[in-house]
């Protein structure tokens, strides 16, 4: 044991340097991150007045909160649309950097490259109101079911049947290109070596991408999940502009409801204690991906 | 090897888990005094600002002190516009003017800013806000200011100081007079249906009529007669109001709230809605479509839509458009009605909430706050806020006024298109239309002011959207509309 | 034999067929809306605010641009957004490069903690800090101030763990090869992870890029002072209109697509640019083969 704690001591000392390196870094979170962080964990076992006298309520905002059905309905919902955009976004993107790839000129390459970006770049106010029009009584999608014979129209936005379809569709066509980027980025970078030998066993080039590109890349997808799984109850705008209340009940997600919570009604303590909810739920969903991927083990395995 | 990485992460993460319930639980202590020598250090250099201030307004006692406003909307377009409006407004009113404009997101920052210790004398909210801050005792009572000011209680009508008096006290002063909204059609279409809209009958039958014309005399399919904003329930006044209804929440005979147009009182009006859509006569757009959409369907670019309900000022606003772009009033022209006819031959139409600019509850300066109240409340101040600032927006020789180009772009709209004070003359007018609609005024009320408007909004649009689609028979959906504004709290009675 | 191996390279033409179909309908979903949003900027105001998605034009012109620059004056926000969001993520690809080398190193002590302390700062929602990191600005005196907006979010743990990602597909023996032959761990750093790391260093840059110049919620706290507010924040407000209240003022449909337009055409730039490095990483490859 001791002769352990040696070890690790000496370890220290060998990477005092490394340790100078992360210093700024840690730095930086303990003030920028952690300590607001604090301050907003002790908010939320507050009646928080906004002009002072809060008081101590111990945990009655987090009570009003689990039991509220708003709340639990709205957990389930930005888990299932979290989880289905994910996926979907997931295939999306993969698909797109697969296909780049096999692309062989260049200016058609960057070309598709950009395109299938830049919905990243638009923000939700304005992409969100885009999709609204596509999906309304004249819009595209109902033209369309019009030419191939379907009679009348859908108010699709209307229809709970819909909506959580909608959001994954959605949600997922605006952040493939962005997946697809760090995807291919990765498949870029892969030692070519790898391919030539394959060829010299006669491999097709369908089996290369199979046997080769897609099991290299796993690196990749592992980090594309992990960082995801994190952002998974983040999505606010796009339900905020998008959401109407025929849906809600099968789209409204927790960001939402603390929003109208916390700044429409100014109750910064149930606010602040579904924050720190969405905050524990985050850090289970990413311990539990992390296991599942067995992410940390594979950086020192190899 | 592996056993042990697991360890350190299982560790690290009990390590950050009891940290935060550490903080949570047991440190109240140690959390609160972190907050209070948070507190503690922003109220010394508030204080030591506090006593800067002193010296200067010891030294300018005539200036009448600095007031220091958090705004939203009022005031100059950039950083230029808005020191000719803070230098307009101290010349006007002897005050040491400090403004702060936040750019977007404007609730959320007033709520950093009032928790983070700032203090202001007057920050601009709109009605819902009110009712929050009030309920968090956030803002000063200044009933006997108002009561003692000739210019506030003189100025402005009573009956804008009813609308704002919460339990018999007042607690802001206004930025701008909220104008109604109206019922907007397109004379172009009903003149091509043969219809003159002076002559239609202010029922739900009549409209219902006109709307039948319109769609046999515009085979278009994309057009409809009708659009309502269902999404957020945004005006039904006109038309609850052939019931008598009144929209929003009221107080019953024991002074418990609950919302009228969740009543059977209240079915006739859904059967009609529904009525219209299951005729084709109403947009589906309506549910799902916002107040912009509505616009641009009512539109001259569009005509998607003859009939909709909106600002007076939009009247004005869709006729301006559309000739600017050389579109002649025989082919495009919004007229105004003042909806259905009560069942006691009265009208009934909506009021925009409150937009005021209120007096915190730590105001150092509140005869500076209420004096620049005052100056709103004015001819002057009306046009600073409407017309803009003198030398910029415009220029004034004698009574004569002539805007300047960048007047010209700003749209009359320095905060309030329609001032407060009573006898405000519009030096440049207002826009084709729209003084026809400011008329109907007289049949305006606001909705009560209530903390969670948006639950009310929600709640009353989804189950109206289930009604109008046959998805709930009307008497479950209002049912089902009581029960659920009961149980979020927007109502205390079914 | 020459001919076999390029045959190998490529697919096959069936799946050809299918990969372009696959590739042209992904293209047209994406690029729809986004040449809608041309459309509109360039069209007349009452053009513009027709109802629909609009898909060519029925009246061209550039009055929406004009007001833009004129009535709304977005080249100063634009500016400053330009030049904040160059300085911050600047030195936060540095930063997180640095980071990003501490967490693969082997057998680090306390390497998992330093994870999770890096993992859990991307986990908090902003809602739950809305008030403190105001009042921490206000304590360190950011407020209305550059340097206040460069600070904030200036390192992500999102750009820690990619650069992790990317050092580690540098074999690891390289790195130890080089410290018994007595090299410090900025050498090592300098000449042996940043140079075959560029094409993550561009990727990570852009994606930062993004993300600080679409940042709405930090700057909207810090700002109030109007010669500092930022695009975002200008566009924002262009966008949402309050419907309670009767205010009139309002952006006409074209000049807010045009400021979109103004607001991506900027990342577009950067983006061409950073897919050069990643055509580099390309040739990289190859030459390794």
């Amino acid at each position: 044991m001791s002769k352990k704690r040696g070890d690790t001591f000496r370890k220290i000392k060998r990477y005092r340097g490394i340790y100078l390196m992360l210093a700024p870094i840690a730095a930086y979170f303990l003030v920028f991150s952690y300590y607001p962080l604090v301050l907003g964990i002790v908010n939320s076992f507050h009646k928080v007045k906004l002009l002072g006298g809060s008081q101590f309520v111990g945990l009655s905002n987090y009570q009003e909160v689990a039991g509220s059905r708003l709340y639990q309905q709205a957990l389930r919902n930005s888990l299932f649309v979290g989880i289905g955009t994910f996926l979907l976004q997931f295939v999306w993107g993969l698909c797109i950097a697969v296909f780049l790839n096999e692309v062989k000129r260049k200016t058609f390459k960057s070309l598709i490259q950009t395109v299938t970006y830049i919905p990243y770049l638009l923000s939700w106010t304005v992409v969100g109101g885009l999709w609204i029009t596509i999906f309304s009584p004249t819009g595209m999608v109902n033209g369309i079911l019009n030419q191939l014979g379907v009679q009348g129209s859908t108010v699709f936005m209307a229809e709970p049947a819909f909506a959580r379809t909608i959001m994954i569709f959605t949600g997922a066509w605006k952040g493939a290109g962005y997946f697809a980027a760090l995807f291919l980025a990765a498949i870029v970078s892969l030692d070519y070596s790898l391919y030539e030998s394959a060829r010299i066993d006669g491999a097709s080039r369908w089996q290369q991408i199979i046997k080769i590109t897609l099991p290299q890349i796993v690196p990749t997808m592992k980090i594309v999940t992990v960082l995801s799984a994190m952002g998974v109850l983040r999505n606010f705008d796009q339900i905020f502009v998008m959401g109407n209340p025929s849906i809600n009940d099968k789209v409204q997600n927790l960001l939402v409801l603390i929003y109208n919570d916390g700044i429409l009604k100014f109750n910064v303590g149930t606010a602040t204690a579904a924050a720190t909810l969405v905050l524990i739920v985050t850090m289970i969903i990413s311990f539990v991906v992390r296991k599942l991927l067995r992410y940390d083990e594979a950086y020192d395995g190899r | 090897m592996r056993k042990r990485r697991l360890s350190a992460l299982i560790s690290a993460l009990c390590l950050t888990a009891t940290a935060v319930t550490a903080c949570g639980g047991g440190s109240t202590a140690q959390g609160t005094t972190a907050a209070t020598t948070a507190a503690a250090s922003g109220e010394t250099k508030a204080q030591e600002t506090e006593g800067a201030k002193e010296e200067t307004t010891a030294q300018a006692e005539t200036a009448g002190g600095s007031v220091r406003i958090l705004l939203n909307v009022t005031g100059g377009k950039d950083e230029e516009e808005m020191k000719l409006f803070v230098e307009a407004l101290e010349a006007a009113t002897g005050l040491e003017i400090e403004v702060e404009k936040p750019a977007s997101d404007y609730s959320k920052v007033m709520m950093q800013k009032l928790s983070g210790g700032e203090k202001y004398d007057l920050i601009y909210l709109n009605a819902s806000e009110y009712a929050n801050l009030i309920d968090q005792e956030a803002l000063m009572d200044i009933t006997d200011y108002v009561k003692n000011s000739q210019i506030l209680s003189q100025n402005v009508e009573q009956s804008e100081w009813d609308d704002i008096t919460i339990d018999g006290k007042i607690y802001a002063g206004f930025n701008k007079k909220e104008v109604h909204r109206v019922v907007a059609l397109n004379n172009a279409m009903l003149k091509a249906a043969g219809i003159d809209y002076q002559s239609i009958d202010p029922t739900l039958d009549g409209y219902y009529e006109v709307f039948s014309k319109l769609k046999e005399t515009n085979t278009e399919t994309d057009f409809y007669p009708f659009e309502v904003i269902m999404k957020d329930a945004w005006d039904l006044q006109p038309w609850m109001a052939s019931v008598g209804v009144k929209t929003g929440v009221v107080l019953d005979d024991s002074g418990k709230k609950y919302a009228p147009v969740s009543t059977e009182a209240a079915a006739p009006v859904w059967e009609w809605f529904k009525k219209l859509y299951d005729e084709g006569l109403m947009d589906p757009g309506s549910f799902v479509d916002a107040t912009s959409d509505m616009r641009s369907k009512m539109g001259a670019a569009s005509k998607k839509s003859g009939c909709c309900v909106d600002w007076a000022a939009w009247v004005g606003l869709h006729n301006s458009n559309a000739l600017a772009e050389g579109v002649s009033e025989d082919d495009y022209q919004v007229v105004s009605l003042p909806g259905c006819k009560t069942p006691d031959g009265n009208y009934m139409l909506g009021k925009g909430g409150a937009s005021l600019f209120a007096v915190p509850a730590n105001a150092e300066n509140v005869e500076g706050a209420v004096k620049v109240l005052e100056y709103f409340a004015t001819q002057e101040g009306g046009e600073l806020l409407s017309i803009g600032v003198e030398g910029h927006d415009y220029t004034k020789e004698g009574d004569t006024y002539t805007q300047t180009e960048i007047g010209k772009t700003h749209g009359n709209d320095h905060g309030a298109p329609v001032p407060i004070y009573k006898d405000f003359k519009a030096p440049f007018g207002y826009n084709p239309g729209m003084e026809d609609a400011l008329q109907f005024g007289q049949y305006a009320s606001i909705e009560m002011t209530i903390p969670n408007e948006a639950d009310y909004k929600e709640i009353v649009g989804k189950w109206g959207i289930q009604m109008i689609k046959g998805e709930a028979s009307i008497e479950d959906g209002l049912a089902g509309m009581r029960k659920e504004l009961m149980e979020r709290g927007v109502t205390e009675v079914e | 034999m020459k001919k076999k191996k390029q045959l190998a390279n490529e697919l096959n033409l069936p799946q050809k067929i299918v990969m372009y179909l696959l590739l042209v309908c992904i293209v047209l979903i994406m690029a729809v809306p986004m040449w809608n949003v041309l459309v509109v900027a360039t069209s007349s105001r009452l053009s513009a605010s027709q109802s629909g998605v609009k898909l060519w034009w029925d009246s061209f012109s550039l009055d929406g641009f004009e007001y833009v620059f004129t009535v709304t004056k977005l080249l100063r926000p634009f500016l400053n957004s330009f030049f904040v969001t160059t300085v911050a993520t600047v030195i936060q690809v540095v930063l997180s490069s640095f980071a990003g080398y501490v967490l693969i190193q082997k057998d680090l002590p306390f390497k998992g903690a330093i994870t999770s302390f890096v993992m859990l700062t991307m986990m908090i929602p902003g809602d739950l800090t809305l008030i403190s990191v105001y009042q921490l600005n206000k304590q360190l005196n950011l407020l209305n101030s550059y340097t206040g907006l460069i600070m904030n979010g200036l390192i992500s743990g999102f750009s820690i763990l990619l650069m992790r990602n990317f050092f580690e597909t540098v074999p690891y023996s390289l790195a130890e090869a080089a410290r018994i032959d007595g090299a410090g761990e900025v050498h090592i750093f300098r000449k042996i992870y940043l140079p075959v790391s560029l094409p993550g260093l561009a990727t990570v840059f852009f994606m930062e890029y993004v993300a600080k110049w679409n940042s709405i919620m930090l700057p909207a706290t810090l700002v109030t002072e109007q010669k500092l507010y930022t695009l975002p924040l200008m566009l924002k407000a262009m966008i949402l209109t309050d419907a309670s209240t009767s205010g009139t003022s309002f952006a006409p449909d074209n000049a807010v697509m045009a400021a979109i337009i103004i607001s991506t055409v900027p990342l577009l730039f950067i983006y061409i640019f950073a897919q050069q490095y990643l055509l580099e990483g390309m040739n990289l490859g190859a030459e390794k083969g």
